[in-house]
Parts: C-alpha cells; sequence; structure tokens
C-alpha cells in the first residue's frame, strides 16, 4: 500500500480482523495438542447425529453415553484406565460424513471403539469402515435387519432390536386393536425398507394384508399428499413408519385431517422423543418401545432414571438406554476379554448378559452368538395424552414381549459370521 | 527476486508440501485420509475453476460429474470387476460422456441462466441415484465394494490397507490432470478461453467460435471433475446421493472463490482450508456450518479475489 495515509494509526482495521481470525484459529488448534498428549485412556467414539431430524434421539443416545462413561470410570475404567467419549457429529443422513468421521475416529484419534449411528444406512456405511479397519463397533441404534443379518459381520455389535423383531412384536396387536387392512408410509431407506418387509412377513403370519402404501423421503415435512392418497386407499389401519421430525409431521397432519376418527393411526417403533413433540391429541395409536423408563419392580431402573433426570431434568428414553447400554458394552468386553484387541472382546461378548444394572430390563438381555444382536425384551401398548405418572408418561405399556419370543432362528437371521484368522 | 524466481519457488514449495503430506499431517492433528481428501476436492474445485475462473462461465451443477465419476467406479467394481484402474476409466468415460452431451444442450446460454440449467441437469441424476434403489443402493448408498490392489505386472501395490500408498496414487493422478490444465491454459486454446472471459463479443467479432470453444471447456472441466469423482468413491470405500446435490456444487464454487478463482492453484488452497476447517470445527460443535459461512462472507466481503489473490496482493506491495 503506497499511498499510505500518515495520519492512520498504528493498528488498522485489517490487523484487527486478522488478530482475531488468528485468536480464533488457535481455539481450534488447541484442543488436538492436547489430545495428542494424553494417550493415557481408552478412547470410545461417537459418531451420531447431533443436527437433522434425528437430532434430538443422537443427542439422547449421547447422553446416555456420558452417564456410562462417568460410572466406568466410578468403577476403575477400562482395564484400569479411564474411559473417555469422543464425539462427532454425522449428520442425520449424509452417509458420506459419518463415513468420513468413523475414519477420523478410527484414525486420528485411535479409538478402541465406535459407536453409532441413529440412521440405519449410516450404521451400515460405517459398520463397514470398522469392518475394514478391524475395530469393535456397537450400533446403538440403528434397526435395519441387515446389520446383524446379511451384511454382519465379527466386530460389529447391536443393542436395539431388528426391525424383524418389532414388526413381530407389535403385529398382533395392531391386527386386534385396528383390523387387517394396513396401509403404509414409510420412509425411504434402510430402514423403512426393512420394517415394512418386516411386517408384511408379520401380517401374511396372523392373516392381515397390505392395502397400499408410500415410501416418503427421510426429512419430508408435508405428508398431505401421502394422507390424502392413504384415505382414498380406506385401510382398517393407517401405518407410519416414518421416525424423527418426520413422525411428527406425519402425525400432526394426520390429527389435523381428522383421519384418527376414522382410521386407526399406529405403526411399529415409537420413541418418546417423537410423543413429546406431539400435541397431546396426536398421541394415539398402538406402537412398540424398546425401553420405557416406567418398569415398576424391575432392579436398578429407579437409579438410572433418578440419575440421568439429575444430568438433564427430563426422563431417560430408550435412546438413553441405547446410548447408555453400548458404552458399557464396550468397557464390559474390554474388562471380560482382559485385552483392547478387537477380536479378543468380540468372542469374549459373544453370549455376553448384561448385568441387571446395565440392563435394566424383566429379563437379561443377551448378545446371541453367531450374530451380535442384543435379545432384549420389547414393550407393545398405546400413546396416551396424559399418564398417571406425570408428564413424562405418556406411553401405556399393555403388553411385555420377551425378545426371544420374536428374534427368530439364528438362520431366519442370514447372519453367516466369518471371523479374520 | 524477479516475478518469475518467485513463482517458481511458490510451485517448489507447494509440490515439496504435497509430496511430504502424509509425514507432518499427524504431526499437526491431521491425518493422511485428510490430506486425500484436500487433494480430491481440490482436484475437483480445480476443475470447476478451469470454467468458472479461465471461461468465465460459471456451471452450478458440478457435483453431477463428480458424482457420475464416483458411481460409475463403484458400480464397476461392484458389478464388473474388481479392478481399480478399470473403476478410475469407466467413472471418468462416464462423467465426461454426461457432461459432452448435457454441454451441448445448454452451451447456448449465459450467464445465471446456464447457472440454473446445470443444477437442474445435476438434480436429475441426483434423483436418480436416490430413487434407483436396486442399482445404487438408494439414500443408502451404494455399499459392499471396496477398492483393489494395483497390480502393475510385476509387483502389487497395496493402495487398500496403506493409506500413503492410496495418498501417492491420487498425487500422481492429481499432477498428471493439474499438469494437463496448465499446460491447456498455456496453449492456443486456452489463451482463447481468456479472451472469452475477459469480453466474449469481441472474441465472436475475432472470427472465434465461441460455443464450441466454451463446450470444449465444459467437457474438459467434466473430465477432471469425474476424474475427482472416481479418486473421492474410492477414497471412502462409499458413495451416497449426497455426492451428487446441488450443496456439492455449491461447496465446489466456495472452495474456488475461497482461495481465488483468477490463480490456478487457488481452489486447492480454497479446497485445504475447507476441509480442514470442516474437519476441525465439526468435531467441537454442531453448527460448524456457520463457521464456514461466516468464513465465506469475510473472505468475500474483504478479500473479493480470495486468499490467494490476497496474498499475491501483499506481495506485490
Amino acid at each position: 500500500m503506497s499511498d499510505k495515509n500518515p495520519l492512520e494509526t498504528k493498528v488498522s482495521r485489517r490487523s484487527v480482523i486478522k488478530a482475531a481470525a488468528a485468536a480464533g484459529a488457535l481455539q481450534m488448534g488447541a484442543p488436538f495438542i492436547g489430545n495428542a498428549r494424553a494417550a493415557e485412556p481408552v478412547k470410545i467414539g461417537l459418531d451420531n447425529p447431533l443436527t437433522g431430524t434425528y437430532a434430538a434421539v443422537g443427542k439422547n443416545e449421547m447422553i446416555g453415553c456420558q452417564l456410562a462413561i462417568e460410572q466406568i470410570n466410578a468403577k476403575g475404567g477400562i482395564l484400569g484406565r479411564p474411559a473417555k467419549l469422543l464425539v462427532e457429529d454425522s449428520t442425520s443422513g449424509d452417509a458420506g460424513t459419518a463415513v468420513q468421521k468413523a475414519r477420523k475416529l478410527i484414525e486420528r484419534d485411535k479409538v478402541s471403539f465406535l459407536l453409532g449411528n441413529v440412521n440405519s444406512a449410516l450404521a451400515m456405511a460405517m459398520a463397514q469402515v470398522a469392518y475394514e479397519k478391524g475395530v469393535i463397533h456397537v450400533v446403538p441404534g440403528g434397526h435395519t435387519d441387515s446389520i446383524t443379518g446379511t451384511d454382519c459381520h465379527w466386530n460389529v455389535f447391536r443393542i436395539c432390536n431388528t426391525t424383524q423383531m418389532e414388526a413381530y412384536a407389535v403385529g398382533p396387536e395392531l391386527l386386534k386393536k385396528g383390523g387387517k387392512k394396513w396401509y403404509f408410509i414409510t420412509p425411504d431407506y434402510a430402514f423403512g425398507h426393512t420394517l415394512q418387509a418386516g411386517l408384511e412377513r408379520a401380517a401374511a403370519k396372523i392373516g392381515a394384508v397390505k392395502v397400499g402404501g408410500d415410501l416418503t423421503p427421510l426429512g419430508t415435512t408435508d405428508f398431505s399428499s401421502y394422507l390424502i392418497k392413504a384415505q382414498a386407499a380406506k385401510p382398517d389401519v393407517i401405518i407410519f413408519l416414518t421416525q424423527g421430525n418426520d413422525m411428527i409431521n406425519a402425525l400432526k397432519q394426520a390429527v389435523q385431517f381428522g383421519l384418527e376418527k376414522r382410521f386407526h393411526l399406529a405403526g411399529a417403533q415409537q420413541e418418546l422423543e417423537a410423543l413429546e413433540g406431539l400435541p397431546p391429541e396426536a398421541r394415539i395409536g398402538t406402537w412398540v418401545f424398546e425401553w420405557y423408563w416406567k418398569q415398576p419392580g424391575v432392579p436398578h431402573v429407579a437409579e438410572f432414571v433418578a440419575a440421568i433426570k439429575k444430568k438433564t431434568g427430563r426422563v431417560p428414553t430408550a435412546r438413553t438406554w441405547f446410548g447408555f447400554a453400548s458404552t458399557w458394552t464396550c468397557a464390559l468386553a474390554a474388562n471380560k476379554a482382559k485385552s483392547l484387541d478387537a477380536r479378543k472382546m468380540a468372542k469374549a461378548l459373544q453370549g455376553m448378559k448384561l448385568p441387571p444394572e446395565v440392563g435394566l430390563m424383566p429379563e437379561q438381555p443377551f448378545f446371541r452368538a453367531g450374530q451380535n444382536q442384543l435379545i432384549p425384551t420389547l414393550y407393545v401398548g398405546n400413546a396416551q395424552a396424559k399418564g398417571p405418572g406425570g408428564p413424562d408418561d405418556l406411553f401405556n405399556v399393555t403388553e411385555v414381549v420377551k425378545g426371544t419370543d420374536v428374534a427368530g432362528t439364528l438362520e431366519e437371521s442370514g447372519c453367516k459370521m466369518v471371523w479374520p484368522t | 527476486m524477479s516475478a518469475l524466481t518467485r513463482q517458481r519457488l511458490s510451485l517448489a514449495l507447494i509440490w515439496l508440501a504435497l509430496l511430504t503430506m502424509p509425514y507432518w499431517m499427524n504431526a499437526v492433528g491431521g491425518y493422511t485420509e485428510l490430506g486425500t481428501r484436500v487433494l480430491v476436492l481440490g482436484l475437483a474445485a480445480m476443475a470447476l475453476n478451469f470454467l468458472l475462473g479461465f471461461t468465465g462461465v460459471l456451471s452450478f451443477g458440478h457435483a453431477a460429474y463428480f458424482g457420475l465419476g464416483a458411481y460409475g467406479a463403484g458400480m464397476a467394481i461392484k458389478y464388473l470387476a474388481p479392478s481399480t484402474p478399470l473403476a478410475i476409466v469407466i467413472g471418468v468415460v462416464l462423467g465426461t460422456l454426461a457432461g459432452a452431451i448435457i454441454g451441448a444442450l445448454i452451451v447456448k446460454l449465459r450467464g445465471v441462466y446456464f447457472a440454473m440449467v446445470t443444477i437442474a441437469f445435476a438434480q436429475v441424476f441426483f434423483f436418480i441415484a436416490i430413487r434407483w434403489n436396486a442399482v445404487t443402493g438408494g439414500d443408502d448408498g451404494l455399499t459392499g465394494w471396496h477398492r483393489h490392489a494395483l497390480d502393475l505386472g510385476f509387483g502389487k501395490i497395496d493402495i487398500l490397507n496403506n493409506d500413503k500408498a492410496f495418498y501417492y496414487l491420487v498425487l500422481v493422478l492429481f499432477a498428471i490432470a493439474v499438469g494437463l490444465m496448465a499446460l491447456l491454459l498455456r496453449s492456443p486454446f486456452g489463451r482463447t478461453l481468456l479472451a472469452i472471459r475477459e469480453n466474449e463479443r469481441r472474441a465472436r467479432f475475432l472470427g472465434l467460435p465461441i460455443e464450441q470453444h466454451i463446450w470444449l471447456s465444459f467437457v474438459i472441466s467434466c473430465l477432471f471433475a469425474s476424474l475427482a469423482g472416481t479418486l473421492f468413491a474410492l477414497l471412502s470405500n462409499f458413495i451416497d446421493p449426497h455426492a451428487l446435490h446441488w450443496s456439492q456444487s455449491g461447496n465446489f464454487v466456495i472452495m474456488a472463490v475461497l482461495g481465488g478463482m483468477r490463480s490456478f492453484w487457488g481452489p486447492l488452497v480454497g479446497a485445504a482450508i475447507f476441509v480442514v476447517l470442516q474437519d476441525y470445527v465439526s468435531s467441537h460443535t454442531a453448527n460448524w456450518m456457520s463457521i464456514i459461512g461466516l468464513f465465506f462472507v469475510l473472505v468475500v466481503m474483504f478479500f473479493p479475489r480470495g486468499v490467494l489473490g490476497m496474498l499475491r496482493r501483499k506481495a506485490k506491495s
């Protein structure tokens, strides 16, 4: 700059901006230097949605993970070393980002365990990375069958149910409460496809029929055209398989249309997060929950609920439990195998039962050997506008279904596990 | 120091940095795959800049050719044969072919109309990828395949498990692509493109076939964008429709503008800033996009010639 004003002060606006930018950049840099120094703890990497349609459920899983980390460290850590949780936002539907973050956690941060993802498609994509790198991967809440079915891997474990298990659990109740003509509103990705296929199989078993259905893109906000089509098909039950914000939008609009007066509005998987997001008049229908905070007589559940309430002020949801159980699974595997070797830990997990203070269910859930799928309890019931247990009691459990009754056989899962030599 | 020696020096510095990247990446908190990503997205942004910065035509749909390259590569390995070179060739041919056909349809359009139509065509491919579940895997992405070791006849290079080997494969292809682009820009053809960029009407009065030149420039740009796409798919061993989405096209434009679209290396610098910023900031906050947006606004407001343009001006003054 040749045309300098002699009266100009020494500190120009530009250098202030530069200094501010440099200070900002320093903030970014510092934590990484910190990471490099503290190589001591055992790292668990959570690659889960924090933004988008699954942000609410993703955050609840993270809270569960955090509580588990606190408990693990209070009880002596993993192999005597402290456990540390690293969190990355995978977004709700961008598998490319989830894969990138999984590689980052494994490559740079050298995590011993990878956790995630809420979105089944992202979970499958991450499982492929984890398999390639030979890292233990626990899927807290991605339900599509193939993760522990046809695409199963020796190192990939899953806490939540398969979509088929949910379908078999809720099918009879849908028939009883609604009727035999079913119409599907299904999200157009892995989870929706397999959940609908599962319900169709369940329907064939009990004598219900599919009269139509629509695939809706993930993140749909306007369901009116689908709902108009659904009415025209004259079903007994309109089955909503959407999740997250999509579930909230779909049910809200169905109730605005007054469909609940003419059809039974129901579905399979339902979550407390979605019911909380709904207006009271839309909290209706038959559903299956995968975990519920009100389980009288089941040991340790009350303590867990109290601990989460202390952390967040809200009751835990199934998602909180998924995160909690999957983080504990890592610690239990390492401590049982007495090693952080992925193969040894995977072997230790075969058939392992979750202890009561982690399982938090009437029947102790266990990882089925040869499939790596947790076989838990399922809770079938109906949504309610207001329950006797306070503002968080939005689900009324009418039937507790044993996982072993709906899980099918190992052969039916389609999993043929190959172990590395 | 004369301008020429300074230019040579900075060129040598760029290549030295790229050649040694895998060895200092970990020390500064990165990892090899991050470096590979920078190269791949840098190549895509440079390919876009061939059109944007040197021909003066804004394409907002380059993700289409990037994604077609990626899907071409992935599907070649999944359905045809387990060969990495074949995958790259098929991906590039697919992307370039699409570019040639679509380019011929739209070369007569200018300015915002050109940009709009490129977006529209890109979205066509996006919806094909997201809807055709049986072949593309739909929204779940294309899984169940991975890159294969390079068979050179006398030995194999394990690019699957060795990140550094794959990085150098990408670097070699990047160098060839960048070298070709530089040669083209120095040729009479490249000079003509600059003339079109500066004043299209005057170039037309000189008797230059404008449409053919823009078409060829578009096809060349698509060729290198699809090459970047194939490498992107091979890097993650995965591809999903988001690589075809218009927001991905927007990211390429951001990279080019961020780094400086009038300079040859600008888009690579822009890609490096974009990728590294995204990688670091997104570990700390879910709102990482707003940080990148803020940075972009600052650059456009204060350094309209991009980061590299700003450094250049500094060096001159």
